[in-house]
């Protein structure tokens, strides 16, 4: 007589429609297949026909389904819902014996009582159903609370999963937001006419949209980003840059090569190149230079990148990019609050980003 | 006849190029008298050759594409050029404005040529009405501004730390205090003097985030930990992970009252 898990919200619905929503078609069928094998179990030493047999059976069984369901649906204290269900089983296993055979003499207490015959059967049934209904009640609890612990098990991976989705999906942000589409497009524009034109140049560009591409999508590729890494994803774009704007773009990379395996979370300096084109230089009609640099501080004490424009510098009023937030916590996560990104001013008009990397730290 | 005259506007020389290159294929009549880098150049350029045909790129340094096109309104034919401008697009296709989107193939420009064409012949006649066009370009450039411009709030503080000016980002400062002559500020990253008057940051930082409490002190709200009420009506603000205790004068405790 299993119940299933109660929904929270039919907590609220009226006590009837609560009972019959826990008497499933499950909890009926072992109530009826409880009647079945106590009849096959008691037939043969029962002078009474077996129709007859089951017909008591199976009124015992549905009284007994009844009472543990509706003590099922105990809720207060003192008594934990399964004893009040367990003595519910108990007490309607005799009683509901008795009523079938007070039905079958009329209402005659001394008719049942009196006669050895009908006295052995209410015996052997209520005893019988006592054990079993006890018995089943019991395995449908157990059943239940197993049911109960399977749904918190599938609640936990639901919630993980869920909470897998949202780094994936902080992910994949960091991916839209790292390949612009009108960075993209316009790159592409630019292939398209090199291609056309038969360049000799359509070849190592097209080799820096694709070092591009691939190092600007994080899935893509793994192991440890390195300083070396971010050189050459800076250079891919800084070219690709170049080409499209060579009349207002002029770079330069000047990385200490003992640095290169310097771990570097991904797209720092790309970050920061970026933010260097799309606020420096990109909205300047004359544009400017862009350098970017890695070097030991001369104390030997901590590690500095820069990137520095010439470009329009930036606006007091200019939102800033969530790409800078990023950069920090992205920064802290792998260095701790020991390093630091500062932006400064640059004399007539730039920015200079600078990061600065504790040597113990990197 | 004299030849169809056409102006090219992009700040990347390789799209202006094979724009030209395509044209000179595809319309051999059509003659490309001037190429601009940029919205301020084509804008001169356009009153020095007056182009019956102007292809504009949307997005170009100083001014947009936009906003160079609506001193030409109804003195040319104005192809848009644009990478991935969708809004842009969104309004092209409301307002009948042509346009092109990068890359695009031949196929799709000898479209738009033979549109030109068919509309030069008879001369003068707009794929729509120049005032339709017009109230479409000033919608454009009134989002464009927006876009660019972003709120007007304060977001960076600048601020001479050593020989540099630091720039320094609003969400990381913790409060500004008046001094005599100039203004302490307090960030995560430490402090640094600034001339601007706390009146004077106080109308440029965005009240949603910054708070006066005080006739010389400002606070990032979002760093506000817990305020204590004090006797005769003040408060003192507690920050969360700064040890400093800032002053609530009573004309500003209203703030707080809810919190």
């Amino acid at each position: 007589m299993p119940t299933t898990a109660i929904a929270p919200d039919a907590q609220q619905a009226p006590f009837l429609r609560r009972v019959f929503a826990a008497l499933t078609g499950e909890s009926v069928g072992w109530a009826v297949g409880f009647a079945i094998t106590m009849t096959a179990l008691l037939s043969p030493v029962f002078v009474t026909p077996w129709p007859v047999v089951f017909g008591r059976t199976l009124f015992v069984a549905v009284v007994l389904l009844l009472a543990f369901t509706v003590a099922g649906q105990w809720r207060g204290a003192p008594l934990p819902r399964w004893v009040v269900q367990l003595v519910a089983v108990a007490l309607a296993a005799p009683l509901a014996t008795l009523s079938v055979y007070l039905l079958s003499t009329g209402g005659d207490l001394r008719a049942v009582f009196g006669n050895e015959a009908r006295l052995t059967g209410f015996v052997m049934i209520g005893g019988s159903a006592l054990i079993f209904g006890l018995v089943l009640a019991l395995g449908a609890q157990y059943r239940e609370r197993d049911a109960q612990v399977r749904a918190q098990l599938l609640q936990l991976a639901l919630e993980r999963e869920s909470l897998q989705r949202q780094a994936a999906d902080a992910q994949l942000k960091l991916l839209q937001s790292q390949i612009e589409p009108h960075f993209l497009f316009n790159t592409l524009a630019n292939v398209q006419a090199l291609v056309e034109g038969g360049s000799p140049r359509a070849a190592p560009v097209l080799g820096s949209l694709i070092a591009y591409l691939r190092a600007a999508m994080p899935k893509l590729h793994d192991g440890v980003p390195t300083l070396g890494q971010e050189e050459s994803l800076v250079l891919a774009y800084l070219e690709l840059m170049q080409m499209r704007m060579p009349d207002r773009l002029a770079f330069a990379i000047d990385v200490d090569p003992a640095l290169r395996d310097l771990r570097l979370p991904s797209m720092t300096l790309l970050t920061l190149v970026e933010n260097a084109v799309r606020h420096g230089i990109d909205p300047s009609e004359a544009g400017g230079r862009i350098e970017v640099g890695a070097r030991r501080s001369s104390d030997g004490a901590a590690i500095v990148l820069w990137v520095e424009d010439s470009g329009r510098g930036i606006d007091e009023s200019q939102t800033p990019g969530t790409g800078l937030a990023n950069l920090r916590e992205r920064l802290r996560a792998s260095y701790g609050a020991t390093a630091g990104l500062a932006l400064l001013g640059v004399e007539p008009h730039g920015l200079r980003a600078e990061i600065t990397i504790p040597a113990d730290r990197a | 006849m004299a030849p169809t005259t056409a102006l090219i506007a992009d700040d990347e020389p390789l799209l202006r190029e094979r724009l030209a290159g395509l044209l000179a294929r595809l319309w051999p009549e059509l003659q490309v008298v001037a190429q601009a880098r940029n919205g301020r150049e084509a804008v001169e350029l356009f009153e020095d050759h007056a182009p019956q045909v102007v292809f504009l790129d949307v997005r170009m340094p100083g001014m947009s594409g936009i906003e160079a096109a609506r001193s030409m309104v109804g003195r040319t034919q104005i192809v848009f050029v644009t990478a991935f401008e969708q809004y842009a697009v969104k309004a092209f296709e409301q307002g009948a404005i042509d346009y092109l989107v990068k890359p695009f193939d031949e196929a799709r420009l000898e479209a738009t040529v033979q549109r030109l064409k068919d509309r030069m012949t008879p001369p003068r006649e707009s794929a729509a009405p120049d005032a339709a066009i017009e109230a479409a370009l000033a919608r454009l450039a009134q989002e464009l501004h927006d876009r660019g411009e972003g709120r007007r709030w304060l977001q960076w503080i600048k601020a001479s730390v050593g020989q540099s000016v630091r720039l320094i980002p609003v969400e990381q400062v913790a409060f500004l205090r008046s001094d005599e002559k100039y203004t302490l500020v307090v960030w995560d990253g430490g402090e640094a003097l600034i001339r601007k008057t706390i009146r004077e940051l106080a109308d440029e930082l965005d009240p949603e985030r910054f708070a006066q409490i005080h006739r010389s002190v400002i606070v990032n709200l979002s760093r506000v930990a817990q305020v204590s009420r004090g006797a005769n009506e003040t408060a003192d603000v507690h920050l969360s992970g700064r040890s400093e205790v800032l002053p609530v004068s009573r004309g500003y405790l209203h703030l707080f009252r809810q919190m």
